[in-house]
């Protein structure tokens, strides 16, 4: 393999080449005030053309949906305050200027107040410049035009660099590709770009810019106590992530959260594994006969869709739902009752049983979830399991049947080897997706019950935003940003990077474990 | 005879096992269709034993002639029926082209940034699309999205695309590439090799995509309720709305049960008929490599 060569290397390499021979730079230096310049003093006109349009419509982009044609005039009759500076690229600037103006400052004129003499509005029709800085808006088209800059350098380098190339393959002598051989050549190396643009775009719009959006929420200070927009929000660094480690009840009610979120993703995910694994040996055991109609009355809950089968839950764990009258109807109601008071799981001796809605019984709550995600779940690793059963190689139990290995032995050495090694980037997919299983814990308990009212530190009770007993990280990002007078945008932001630099390290880490995956053959 | 005595207690266990695995998985289902044909709205006048001599049809009723203020022309369920059905179309179709197209460029098109660039798209697809619905919401703005069904169809077609185009991808990989070098010799151009000669032997593949595309907008909820007004309400909202104890006009449990066993139903039995396409996808991803 060839060594890459170090940045400096290169750098150096270039400067003593054009020590040498400087005229390729002088197409360069064209081509680095106006694209396509150096181009054309290259007679490349073609290239030189698609180049300068490039750069014609991203002038044109920010020109258009700006206002500079009113700045001279209006400047002059509106002047700025004394005290308070005129914000140009705010007035006038078209979509590029005033994006990056915007995601810089958040926005520096809210709104009720006296701007240029005159009085700033929610929205004017007519004079621009006298609507209120919107941030969240500020940011959003800040982070638009952050990205169009970053497409526009990138083919920006690119004519510059292809400006030095060109001239100096012209000077040694070699003939230069036409500008139509160029873009022909384009089009090939472009295809499959061309073809995943459709899906890019999108991804770009409705995954990435909300991702980065959120991402940088979480260095504001953005609740909803701030009114936009008559009140600005700010960049804080690093404030919001000190304040979560920092307050040490927010710290507290946080990590029993997070402690709680993983117990919950290893205990469903391995509780449904273990029972998958188990129905599906029992299923494929030679005691049992018309293995089809076990099987397909056991993936039942697997085909029904899981939203609507949490809800049917959450009614069965009413207080009046199926639950308690099957204790009723069973006369077993003050037996069960007094068995989970009695292993801790209930606070107190109740009859009926509040399965999710006593603030004493946090840990029976937790139980129900983990027991309901089973009954959701296991079907997918019966059949996961089941197949691979089937297609285990039948020589390897004969022949460890003749060395004289138990039905036990062969189980423990063979079989479960060999399903492990089948399933194991299945059950961390399983884990992440549990990890990050909002439905499970939003239409089952809704989060419920509460916490004990002094268990939640002052500053909670101030802010709003407390988590319930049986939230997972992900429900109460939720809350944290839809819930009413508890959304703490930045806080859910924070917690959303945490979730992310974790569950993506874990994927990329399945992802990128089997070496086949990524062959090219 | 130990032995068969042995083999006598480990069947029977087997079959005590797996009945109590079925009344388990039996009991909530069945209660569930009791519960849709009860009248009233008590979860405790629901009778343990179903009874068919005295289902009432009051909440399938109520399902189909309820017309909120909001409602336009249907009433509401049916309304959200067909709005839902047409998010799901158009989510079908899009998903269907865009992991076909997308998962051919990663099968078979060689392109700097490729390994990055699948791999980039996993993790995103990681991040559920509601931790970026502020964003989302504003955008939605913007473009003048907000309140139209049919434009919520773009986000779930995103959030598909990732794992489909891996689904794609894996399938497409084993296919020969001499099929494609073979028309490629014969002068077809990439889309046409897609078209007329991988297109034809991915059809199971697309088949598993397009089933959880149709399916996927029926069961999201935070999406629908968040970006569509009462008047534009979708299935699952109108779910939601009768099990929110809040909602003191709507909320009915019972109702809540009629309203899911006319979705379930439906997902059910398609689930079942393409049992074969569905394990396969579900375990594709997670088997291959």
């Amino acid at each position: 393999m060839k060594k890459k060569k170090s940045l400096f290397e290169r750098i150096k390499n270039i400067f003593s080449d054009v020590k040498k021979n400087p005229d390729p730079l002088k197409s360069a230096i064209m081509s680095f005030f106006i694209m396509g310049l150096g181009q054309l003093r290259n007679k490349q006109k073609s290239k030189a053309a698609v180049f300068f349009s490039v750069l014609l419509v991203f002038l044109l982009a920010e020109l258009l949906t700006g206002n500079y044609q009113y700045a001279m005039d209006e400047i002059s009759r509106f002047p700025a305050d004394s005290g308070t500076p005129l914000y140009f690229f705010r007035d006038y600037g078209g979509m590029i200027s005033k994006g990056l103006w915007g995601l810089f400052t958040l926005g520096k004129v809210p709104g009720q107040i006296l701007y240029r003499g005159q009085f700033v509005e929610t929205f004017n029709k007519t004079i621009p410049w006298l609507t209120a800085d919107n941030s969240v808006t500020l940011l959003g088209t800040g982070l638009i035009a952050l990205i169009l800059s970053g497409i526009f350098l990138t083919f920006w380098l690119m004519n510059i660099r292809d400006a030095y190339i060109s001239r100096k393959a012209h000077l040694r002598g070699e003939t230069i590709e036409t500008g139509l051989v160029y873009v022909r050549r384009l089009w090939s190396d472009m295809f499959p770009y061309i073809v995943l643009v459709p899906a890019l775009i999108m991804i770009l719009f409705f995954t990435l810019i909300p991702f980065l959006f959120s991402f940088l929420l979480a260095f504001t200070n953005y609740t909803y106590r701030i009114p936009i927009p008559n009140q600005l929000i700010k960049w804080v660094g690093f404030d919001t992530f000190k304040l979560i480690v920092a307050d040490a009840g927010w710290f507290k009610i946080f990590s029993q959260v997070l402690g709680w979120t993983f117990v919950y993703a290893i205990m469903a995910s391995a509780s449904c594994y273990i029972l998958g694994m188990i129905q599906a040996i029992i299923i494929e055991s030679r005691y049992v006969k018309v293995k089809k109609l076990w099987r397909t009355i056991l993936i039942v809950p697997w085909a029904v869709p899981a939203m609507i089968s949490l809800m049917v839950f959450r009614n069965v764990f009413e207080t009046n739902g199926l639950a308690n009258q099957l204790l009723y109807m069973t006369g077993t109601m003050n037996g069960v009752s007094s068995f989970l008071y009695g292993i801790g799981l209930q606070g107190a001796l109740d009859n009926p049983i509040f399965w999710f809605s006593a603030v004493y019984n946090g840990n029976l709550a937790k139980v129900v979830v983990i027991l309901v995600n089973l009954w959701l779940g296991a079907p997918y690793f019966m059949m996961l399991i089941t197949g691979v059963l089937t297609t285990l190689p039948k020589d390897l139990y004969e022949a460890a049947s003749i060395d004289g290995a138990s039905k036990w032995q062969s189980f423990q050495n063979i079989t479960l080897p060999l399903i492990l090694k089948a399933t194991v980037p299945a059950i961390v997919m399983t884990f992440t997706f549990n990890f990050n299983n909002f439905g499970a814990i939003f239409f089952l308990t809704g989060g419920g019950p509460r916490w004990d009212d002094a268990l939640i530190p002052m500053s909670m009770k101030l802010s709003g935003g407390i988590p319930g007993q049986t939230d997972i990280l992900i429900s109460w990002i939720y809350n944290l940003s839809f819930a009413n007078n508890a959304q703490l945008y930045n806080v859910a932001a924070v917690y959303s990077i945490l979730i992310f630099a974790f569950v993506g390290f874990i994927s990329v880490y399945n992802l990128s474990r089997s070496k086949g995956l990524w062959e090219e053959d | 005879m130990q032995r068969k005595f042995i083999d006598y207690v480990l069947g029977f266990l087997a079959y005590a096992w797996l009945l109590i695995a079925c009344v388990i998985v039996l009991v909530p289902i069945l209660w569930m269709i009791s519960a849709a044909f009860t009248p009233g709205r008590l979860l405790t006048s629901v009778p343990l034993i179903p009874d068919p001599t005295r289902f009432t049809m009051e909440h399938y009723n109520f399902i189909f002639e309820y017309k909120s203020n909001a409602a336009q022309v249907l009433a509401d369920f049916p309304g959200a029926f067909l709005r839902t059905a047409q998010i799901a179309i158009i989510n079908t179709v899009g998903v269907a082209l865009l992991s076909t197209l997308t998962g051919y460029a990663f099968a078979r098109l060689r392109f700097t940034g490729k390994k990055q660039m699948l791999l980039t798209m996993m993790v995103l697809q990681m991040f559920p699309s509601f931790m970026g619905m502020v964003a989302l919401f504003l955008l939605f703005r913007t473009f003048g999205f907000l309140n139209k069904p049919n434009y919520l169809a773009l986000i779930y077609m995103t959030g598909a695309i990732p794992y489909n185009t891996f689904l794609v991808r894996g399938f497409m990989r084993n296919i020969p590439k001499s099929l494609d070098e073979a028309a490629s010799i014969d002068g077809a151009t990439p889309l046409q090799i897609l078209r007329m000669i991988l297109l034809p032997l991915i059809v199971p593949i697309i088949g598993f995509i397009s089933i959880s595309a149709f399916m996927t907008p029926w069961l999201d909820f935070i999406l629908q309720f968040r970006f569509l007004q009462p008047e534009n309400m979708t299935v699952a909202v109108w779910l939601f709305r009768t099990t929110d104890p809040f909602n003191t006009l709507f909320y009915n449990p019972l109702r809540f049960m009629a309203g899911a066993l006319l979705i379930a139903i439906p997902i059910m039995i398609i689930q079942f008929f393409m049992q074969k396409y569905m394990v396969y996808g579900l375990t594709a991803g997670a088997e291959k490599g």
